[in-house]
């Protein structure tokens, strides 16, 4: 029986309503995640406390049905997202399906499990979950893989049904020659701060609209920033090799441009004219004078295929400066996108 | 110290070395001098130090001075020159993404002197007269900013009978391989026999290995064969023993005749192995020049790893004047007796989350 949107939509909502229990009862659940994600303590509250996404209008749930599509079965492979992305991939294939069902992430399964277990207390057996999954097994419906390209390449060579991709990508940041900077530095930090940058919307590239000296500015206000902030939530630990990329990435911007170097996080400042950089994760910011938007997007568009959130205090000047499929959204908002869909509207295969 | 100055001192180590002569001071004091030299002309050096808790001034060991990122040569101009004074300028393969980095030369004398007097050492030093030299690469008229075409430029011209350059380039600018001439020239020394110097890439390598099948191309006797440099898309990728074993199958040569060489645009000298020469020399092992040190190091700390430990490469090189004594790469080694094995690129940090990694950009 096919359901009609709105039933579709009620079943979203019900998700979220677990996801909700789940929030609420995060005590239990915050050791493992702390464990397995490598966040700190602070750093999974921040996530399970501000970006679960346990709100969302019904024009959003009905922009994210029609996302969805419809499937006899949905897969869904949790190989590689923020621990919290799980809830947007399991409303995207319940909306999708009645029939749902999830192999998590072998390295990070404690959220998305929680969260079947609270819908199927709430009444909802419509999800179930299939660890030891070879999805070379799945003969019905589509697969929603979450992951790395060469994950996705390897899924779509092995499966037997559609496959929707959502690979990896990146957050980059406008700011306008009209950005008060204190403002978007603080902004622009708490952005950075979340999951300690590892989601495909957190910004890595603040693209500056002047010259050296208010590139300096922001990067002197955004150090100041990300050092309050790592009282606050401090960043977890960093593995040994993120440490060298990190260590290779500040001698390499100290050499080249200037390095602020904080004790969570460093922010370069890169010189004019040069190529675009990707920082690593973890609390780095990569930021670039720009004389020009147009310019910025020349600067841009050899990266601009990972893009997948612009954030600004200028929406038209993101609009122009963003790749077609890309979100748009207010400095400090970049990791709390409406649930209307993926998260990276690229085209899902 | 002046440039000039610094250049004669790093021609002297050379010099001592083709006399088979002590070197005339040790690596340390002129590495350091290099350093200061570099840290009083170069902001982004002098910054790096500072950051490093280095003082140039006081430096007194090599192994002390803060190595520049290869990155650093696609983001800024590393020269203690103006743009002006620039005779050479090195540009590094290019891929859809990452920029292109650049090594420029006010003196390229230096670079030419080391690359030779090391070149020969490990690939000619026996070889009585000039004799045929092929070059499958294109020519520096086609790849002006390429350093592997300008040093095999010099080697042709130092070691190679005279011939032009369409004899000489056997690749053009679309890839394309001359099998003719390459024929007619093998033809020619087989007459004479005569041996043939063949340098070449590891992908003009394996298009040519290709394009041969099950055939073979034999070189006359005492020929060999310089093998260089990775793939970076242009061809299959093949393992350095099985490629190793492919051209002395299709050259007719033995395995140590095949030598493979190491190098890269942001040094100005070059590592070989020695198997040409030396019977007991295992195949993969690389030699150093005396102005040169490979120190494995943590790419965390940036300590020197124990013995026999892989690491990644700090690159000390007396010969970069004027852009950086101490580079580092993203390529792992691990000493091996008094040489150094070649492992590869690092791997880039695992990727957790969804953010997306450097590699991963890289390979799209």
């Amino acid at each position: 029986m096919t359901r009609s949107p709105a039933e579709r939509i009620a079943d979203v909502r019900r998700l979220q309503r677990a996801a909700r229990t789940v929030v609420d009862d995060r005590a239990r659940l915050v050791p493992a995640l702390v464990t397995s994600t490598g966040l700190s303590p602070e750093g999974v509250e921040l996530a399970l406390s501000r970006h679960v996404e346990v709100d969302a209008s019904d024009a959003d749930l009905a922009q994210l049905v029609r996302h969805a599509g419809d499937a006899p079965r949905a897969t869904v492979v949790l190989s590689a997202n923020v621990f919290v992305g799980a809830l947007r991939a399991l409303a995207m294939a319940r909306a999708a399906s009645v029939d749902v069902v999830v192999r998590p992430s072998r390295r990070d399964p404690a959220f998305a499990e929680a969260l079947v277990r609270a819908l199927a207390a709430a009444g909802d057996a419509a999800i179930r979950l299939e660890p030891a999954l070879d999805v070379a097994s799945v003969d019905v419906g589509e697969i929603h893989v979450y992951g790395r390209d060469e994950t996705i390449a390897d899924i779509r060579a092995r499966a037997r049904v559609r496959v929707r991709g959502h690979g990896s990508g990146m957050g980059v940041v406008w700011i306008s020659a009209a950005a008060e900077l204190t403002a978007a530095a603080r902004a622009l930090a708490e952005d950075i701060v979340v999951f300690d940058q590892r989601g495909c919307l957190s910004p890595r590239i603040a693209l500056v609209h002047g010259d050296e000296a208010r590139a300096a500015a922001l990067g002197e206000a955004v150090h100041a920033a990300l050092e309050r902030l790592a009282t606050l939530v401090p960043r977890g630990v960093l593995p040994p090799d993120e440490r060298a990329a990190a260590g290779r990435y500040v001698a390499t911007m100290t050499y080249a441009g200037r390095a602020l170097v904080g004790r969570d996080h460093a922010i370069a400042i890169a010189p004019p004219g040069a190529p675009l950089v990707l920082p690593p994760p973890y609390r780095h910011l990569h930021i670039v004078p720009c004389a020009s938007l147009t310019g910025a997007r020349d600067l841009l568009a050899p990266l601009a295929k990972a893009v997948v959130t612009v954030g600004s205090d200028d929406l038209a000047a993101a609009r122009e400066l963003a790749p077609a499929w890309a979100r748009l959204a207010a400095l400090g908002a970049l990791q709390r996108p409406p649930l209307d869909g993926p998260v990276d509207l690229r085209a899902d295969g | 110290m002046s440039s000039p100055r610094l250049h004669a001192r790093a021609r002297a180590l050379v010099s001592a070395f083709e006399a088979d002569a002590p070197p005339p001071e040790p690596f340390d004091a002129f590495a350091c001098d290099l350093a200061r030299h570099q840290a009083a002309h170069i902001e982004g050096f002098a910054r790096l130090c500072r950051a490093r808790g280095v003082d140039p001034a006081t430096l007194a060991r090599a192994e002390d001075i803060p190595p520049v990122p290869t990155d650093a040569f696609k983001l800024t101009r590393v020269a203690t020159f103006d743009p002006a004074e620039t005779a050479i300028t090195f540009r590094t393969s290019g891929t859809t993404v990452g920029a292109r980095g650049e090594h420029v030369m006010r003196d390229v004398g230096t670079y030419e002197a080391a690359s030779l007097a090391f070149g020969r050492h490990w690939l000619a030093r026996d070889l009585p007269e000039r004799v045929p030299v092929v070059v499958l690469g294109p020519s520096p008229a086609e790849a002006p900013d390429s350093s592997l075409a300008h040093m095999c430029e010099t080697f042709a011209k130092a070691f190679g009978a005279p011939a032009s350059a369409a004899e000489t380039y056997l690749i053009d600018g679309d890839g394309v391989l001359d099998l003719a001439t390459f024929d007619e020239r093998v033809a020619i020394a087989l007459a004479k026999n005569q041996p043939i110097l063949v340098l070449g890439t590891s992908f003009a390598f394996v298009h040519f290995i290709d394009g041969l099948g099950k055939d073979t191309f034999h070189l006359p006797r005492g020929s060999r064969v310089m093998q260089t440099g990775g793939y970076k898309g242009r061809s299959r990728e093949v393992p350095a023993a099985v490629l190793r074993a492919d051209l002395a199958r299709a050259f007719g040569l033995d395995r140590r005749a095949i030598v493979a060489e190491y190098g890269m645009t942001e040094l100005s000298s070059q590592f070989y192995e020695r198997t040409l020469f030396e019977p007991a020399a295992p195949l993969g092992v690389y030699a150093e020049p005396p102005w040169t040190r490979v120190v494995p190091v943590d790419p965390d700390t940036l300590a020197p790893v124990a013995d026999g430990c892989v690491g990644i490469a700090k690159i000390l090189d007396l010969m970069n004047v004027d852009s950086a004594v101490a580079i580092l790469t993203q390529d792992q080694v691990r000493r091996s007796g008094d040489g150094f094995e070649l492992l590869g690129r690092a791997p880039g940090a695992v990727p957790r989350g969804c953010s997306i990694a450097i590699e991963e950009l890289l390979g799209r």
